[in-house]
């Protein structure tokens, strides 16, 4: 701690952020998370992650599943856009509305955003343009 | 090339874990990573409900799953680079920290934990459906028990009696096995003339019935044509109750002149059974022993001798000798009649018991 003044509003942030993160820690065993600890600590050893403290496994937990969270909303983003550009009939639209399916091409779009590319194959070509790069495609 | 079916994520959960368990098992070999991947698609599965699906694409729920377990792995692998960037190798908070930094640098700058926490608090609590087993599960290894456990002393000094015992000798030394039977050889020569008897007494019977057919069949056919067509069923039944006194007769004479025999190998059957044979030679055997089989006398031809069924010429001595062979070969009589496949292995066997009956001298068995 040289400077003070440019630090201490820095280390009360960070202050305000130990303790907050040391709540949340606290708070973390009493919480379950979606996906459970046997797989994320299965996982994580092997990787080479070594941590005894169940507090930290959570951690990791809660912050996949909210990596989840995020390209599952990104997705279904996607599929009502989809839904909703699709010219069809109004009463087609009323009846599939309920219907909301994870496909292939949601997931990639809102994958594409994270850095993974995901290129799943056609079952079957019906256009000249099936299987190229989708950025190119019309749409 | 994944097939396009909807899993249900509505409804019942079991549901999910059932189509997930049958796609995992429906392919060639299971890895050993099959649960950890079920259970994944299962945690997706479900928090993609959460967000609002109805229902998740196979293919997808697979793509996503592998993309989750991934992001799990990379986590651990930054937390731990940067643990032991730090000189440790146990991670702590400030690990997780910078690593979820590091991942979260592709969108851009993060808030750190914050963001966490805050979406820890929106989101209720939903735990998944079904408990799991703590896995990889860790098999119980049986090790080889040591030489102390054992009881034993190492066979030399070298070995320490802690290493594992050496394996018992019955495993590697092949040990002869004695036959426990005491072989007493003239009990042995005595047993083997026995059953020479036996197989002797069984071809002259034989014998004794294509003879006594021959006899029948001759006289036979210089009488009526009537009675040639009814000797099949009526001898049959008449011979039969004629000769059951006859037979008893006929057994306590086999014997004595057996018993004469007593010069081992070479015994001329027809010689030692001709009073037998001469004996019996009023009686119409010849459809006796067939079981209550009708024996169709090949009434009209002129073959004098009886037809085997047989293999080859060259066994036919032996096979003749074979008790069970010779009942084959009396049923098949009725059986072969005329098929000209089979012409000269007949002719062979016509000529070889000619030769039989014409010369008895000249019959030897064994």
């Amino acid at each position: 701690m040289n400077q003070n003044q440019p630090q201490s509003s820095s280390s009360e942030g960070r202050t305000d952020d130990d303790s907050a993160l040391s709540d949340f820690l606290a708070s973390l065993i009493d919480y379950t998370p979606t996906i459970p600890d046997e797989l994320v600590e299965h996982y994580l050893a092997k990787s080479g992650f070594q941590c005894p403290d169940v507090r930290l496994t959570r951690l990791v937990a809660v912050a996949t599943q909210k990596f989840v969270a995020e390209i599952a909303g990104d997705a279904l983003q996607h599929s009502k856009a989809r839904q909703a550009s699709i010219p069809k009939d109004k009463r087609d639209r009323q009846q599939k509305d309920k219907r909301l399916v994870l496909t292939m091409e949601d997931l990639s779009k809102a994958l594409r955003e994270y850095g993974v590319n995901l290129r799943h194959q056609e079952y079957f070509a019906d256009s000249p343009s099936t299987g190229m790069d989708p950025a190119t495609r019309d749409e | 090339m994944a097939t396009r079916e909807e899993a249900k994520i509505n409804g019942a959960r079991t549901e999910t874990l059932i189509t997930i368990s049958n796609n995992t098992t429906a392919g060639i070999r299971g890895s050993p990573d099959d649960f950890g991947r079920a259970t994944a698609k299962l945690a997706v599965a479900q928090l993609c409900e959460a967000t609002g699906f109805h229902s998740v694409k196979d293919s997808a729920l697979e793509s996503f799953a592998d993309i989750v377990i991934r992001y799990l792995i990379d986590f651990g692998k930054t937390a731990e680079f940067h643990a032991n960037l730090a000189g440790r190798s146990q991670c702590n908070v400030f690990d997780i920290n910078r690593a979820w930094e590091d991942l979260e640098a592709p969108r851009g700058f993060s808030n750190g934990m914050r963001e966490i926490m805050n979406y820890a608090e929106s989101m209720p609590e939903t735990p998944l459906a079904q408990p799991i087993p703590n896995f990889p599960v860790i098999r119980e290894r049986r090790n080889i028990p040591s030489f102390v456990q054992m009881g034993e002393t190492p066979p030399s000094k070298h070995i320490p009696p802690w290493l594992p015992a050496l394996p018992d000798p019955h495993t590697y030394i092949h040990t002869p096995v004695w036959d426990e039977r005491v072989s007493d050889p003239r009990e042995d020569k005595i047993e083997q003339a026995r059953q020479r008897r036996k197989a002797e007494r069984s071809l002259l019977s034989l014998q004794k019935r294509l003879l006594l057919c021959n006899n029948n069949r001759n006289p036979n056919r210089n009488g009526s044509t009537e009675t040639t067509t009814t000797i099949p069923s009526n001898s049959a039944i008449g011979d039969v109750n004629e000769d059951a006194d006859v037979n008893m007769n006929v057994s306590p004479v086999v014997l004595p002149a057996k018993l004469s025999v007593i010069d081992g190998d070479r015994v001329s059957v027809l010689e030692a059974f001709a009073p037998a044979i001469e004996m019996l030679g009023n009686g119409g055997l010849c459809d006796e022993g067939f079981e209550g089989e009708k024996m169709v006398l090949p009434a009209v031809t002129e073959r004098p001798t009886v037809h085997f069924k047989f293999r080859t010429g060259k066994k036919f001595i032996r096979e003749s000798l074979d008790d069970r062979n010779r009942k084959k070969a009396l049923h098949a009589i009725s059986l072969v009649g005329r098929e000209d496949e089979r012409d000269d292995k007949k002719r062979r066997a016509e000529y070889i018991l000619r030769q039989s009956m014409e010369n008895p001298q000249e019959l030897t068995l064994l």
